[in-house]
């Protein structure tokens, strides 16, 4: 059997306040290379800060059809607005002729609730399309960022997504950058057991990584980098430092690629 | 689609040829200094990588969020790390002699049981200047090496002169906190952290004053602005960094070997381990430069007191 690695979050794009290497289609393809990774869901990080996002998904789309192994290589997630105008149609656009295979949310930065209508009838419309839900618990490190950013403080924990997933419970989600406090309670531990969903490894709450994988199971975890604002190597590190008696081989081939393929239907 | 492209070595054969004529191109948002293929598949294989690397963890804690020595141990056997620099800091701005007294008390209980893992480092509180430099007296007789101070006093009053006095005397460094409130220029200015605070201009009016003395700024990675940081600390030459903290922003390291030199830069965990381990070989940098950051540039530290550990 064939051992991939599937990045399950990765960008390409700017970030308005600092400078980032490895942010083309170009440089990431280098950095999967180097380092062995064999595909990448990526998104266009504009998308998070143009307040039209289409127009983001539009460069990514552009980009991908220019070069035959971008395409091979990269599993381009769309960028979506609830509550901008005409996000069904992009929806549908994205999903239909941009061939995206996934969508990524960011209501903290497009400035909506989680359980806003629009935002849940759009999760609703992914799932009916087997299109997974991405949400990010964090972008960038609200301490070191500039004060043009999210306030301080205003960084999800996994607790916070729980009313979207009580909303739809029958979606797909890669919950991205895990941070804050990853130990939920009974109620909604058996919650996330439940539903069909991945967690990256990207995130620096992943402290007690072989704690977590036993507390939630070794289907719910997958390699991400979150790159390029963070490192490219941590996520993997949390997954190939484990222990035997931590996760067999098999298990760690679920956190390579395996999980990631029964999530993206690949 | 996605599944015909199983194999890795087909792809690394039909992208490679791409990618080495794209990589060295700045024109296209590439580093010069990659190296394609250098070190195929080496995130499935990256522990055998971690390994090839002596470390010492120049920023460890005991007893803070993080467990206790067991814990400290346990990720310092998953990562190959041979010595880590523990310290107890009070981090609390009520301070007092008897609470200083009683982590280090703790730091030393914790070098007994790992002798061969755990350098025992120091920590005061300067406002009580007399008791800190008794307390410095009795924890070097033990065995401790080098001082860790926190935020109750900057790094450049005056109260703190007769410490850093003592440390240039016993060649030691001192591992001083900064954090992130000042860095994030702008409004929320100085909300988080008291105004006592080290900024990085702190530790060049320091390092100005005490050419002779060391001084490592603490994590780059722990939230604070690394770029003003590091920009910050240029020209500063006997003030060292280390890269630990939970941000591990992609750039770090690279940025403050560009901006510092690769002598001055210090591989450390503080409360993270992975991060600080997977940001050293995420960053663009040689064998050479890997070998002095995990280990000789604090070694050479070390050495100069004559408390190195190889």
């Amino acid at each position: 059997m064939v051992i991939m690695l599937i990045d399950m979050n990765a960008y390409v794009g700017h970030w308005p306040f600092r400078k980032l290497n490895y942010n083309t289609c170009e440089s990431l393809l280098g950095r999967m290379n180097q380092f062995g990774v064999d595909l990448s869901v990526i998104s266009n990080l504009n998308g998070i800060f143009y307040q039209n996002p289409q127009s983001a998904n539009e460069e990514l789309y552009e980009t991908l059809q220019s070069d035959k192994s971008f395409e091979d290589r990269f599993i381009p997630f769309a960028v979506m607005n609830p509550i901008y105008a005409g996000w069904k149609n992009d929806f549908q656009v994205c999903s239909e002729k941009m061939d995206m295979k996934g969508i990524r949310l960011y209501p903290r930065y497009h400035n909506y609730e989680i359980t806003n209508p629009s935002c849940i009838e759009l999760v609703k419309s992914a799932r009916d399309r087997n299109m997974p839900v991405a949400l990010s618990l964090r972008m960038s490190d609200s301490r070191a960022t500039s004060w043009m950013d999210l306030e301080r403080g205003s960084e999800w924990s996994l607790r916070d997504l729980i009313p979207l997933i009580k909303e739809v419970p029958d979606a797909r989600y890669l919950i991205l950058n895990i941070v804050g406090n990853p130990f939920l309670d009974e109620e909604e531990t058996e919650l996330l057991k439940k539903t069909n969903l991945v967690m990256d490894t990207s995130g620096r709450g992943l402290r007690r990584f072989a704690e977590l994988l036993e507390r939630y199971g070794r289907d719910k975890f997958a390699f991400g980098t979150h790159s390029p604002i963070l490192d490219y190597v941590t996520g993997a590190l949390r997954i190939e430092s484990l222990r035997d008696s931590e996760a067999d081989n098999k298990t760690k081939n679920l956190l390579r690629d395996g999980n990631a393929k029964r999530i993206l239907n690949i | 689609m996605r599944q015909e492209i199983s194999r890795r070595s087909f792809l690394r054969n039909s992208v490679l040829s791409t990618a080495g004529m794209m990589l060295g191109s700045n024109l296209l948002g590439c580093s010069s200094r990659a190296k394609p293929g250098s070190s195929s598949d080496s995130l499935i294989h990256i522990m055998e990588e971690v390994r090839k690397y002596r470390k010492i963890n120049s920023h460890a804690h005991i007893g803070l969020s993080v467990g206790g020595p067991e814990d400290q141990i346990d990720f310092a056997d998953r990562l190959g790390i041979d010595w880590s620099v523990i310290s107890r800091p009070v981090t609390t701005m009520d301070s007092s002699p008897g609470l200083f007294r009683k982590y280090n008390d703790r730091i030393l209980d914790a070098v007994e049981q790992f002798p061969d893992r755990f350098i025992g480092q120091m920590t005061v509180d300067p406002t009580y200047q007399e008791e800190a430099l008794e307390e410095m007296d009795r924890c070097v007789d033990r065995g401790m090496v080098g001082l860790k101070l926190y935020k109750q006093v900057k790094i450049n009053d005056p109260l703190v002169y007769p410490i850093i006095e003592k440390c240039i005397d016993l060649n030691m460094i001192i591992l001083m906190h900064s954090g992130p409130d000042v860095t994030r220029i702008g409004p929320e200015y100085g909300t988080l952290d008291p105004p006592s605070l080290s900024i990085p201009e702190d530790f060049v009016e320091i390092a100005e004053r005490y050419p002779e003395g060391m001084f490592q700024f603490a994590h780059l990675g722990g939230g604070l602005d690394w770029e003003y940081a590091c920009k910050a600390l240029k020209d500063s030459p006997n003030v060292y960094v280390d890269i630990s903290g939970s941000n591990n922003e992609q750039n770090i390291i690279n940025f403050a070997v560009e901006q510092l030199g690769e002598d001055r830069v210090l591989y450390g965990g503080d409360l993270n381990p992975y991060t600080g381990v997977g940001s050293m070989f995420s960053a663009d940098l040689n064998e050479r430069q890997r070998e002095k950051i995990f280990f000789e540039n604090y070694n050479n530290i070390l050495k100069k007191g004559g408390y190195h550990v190889d």
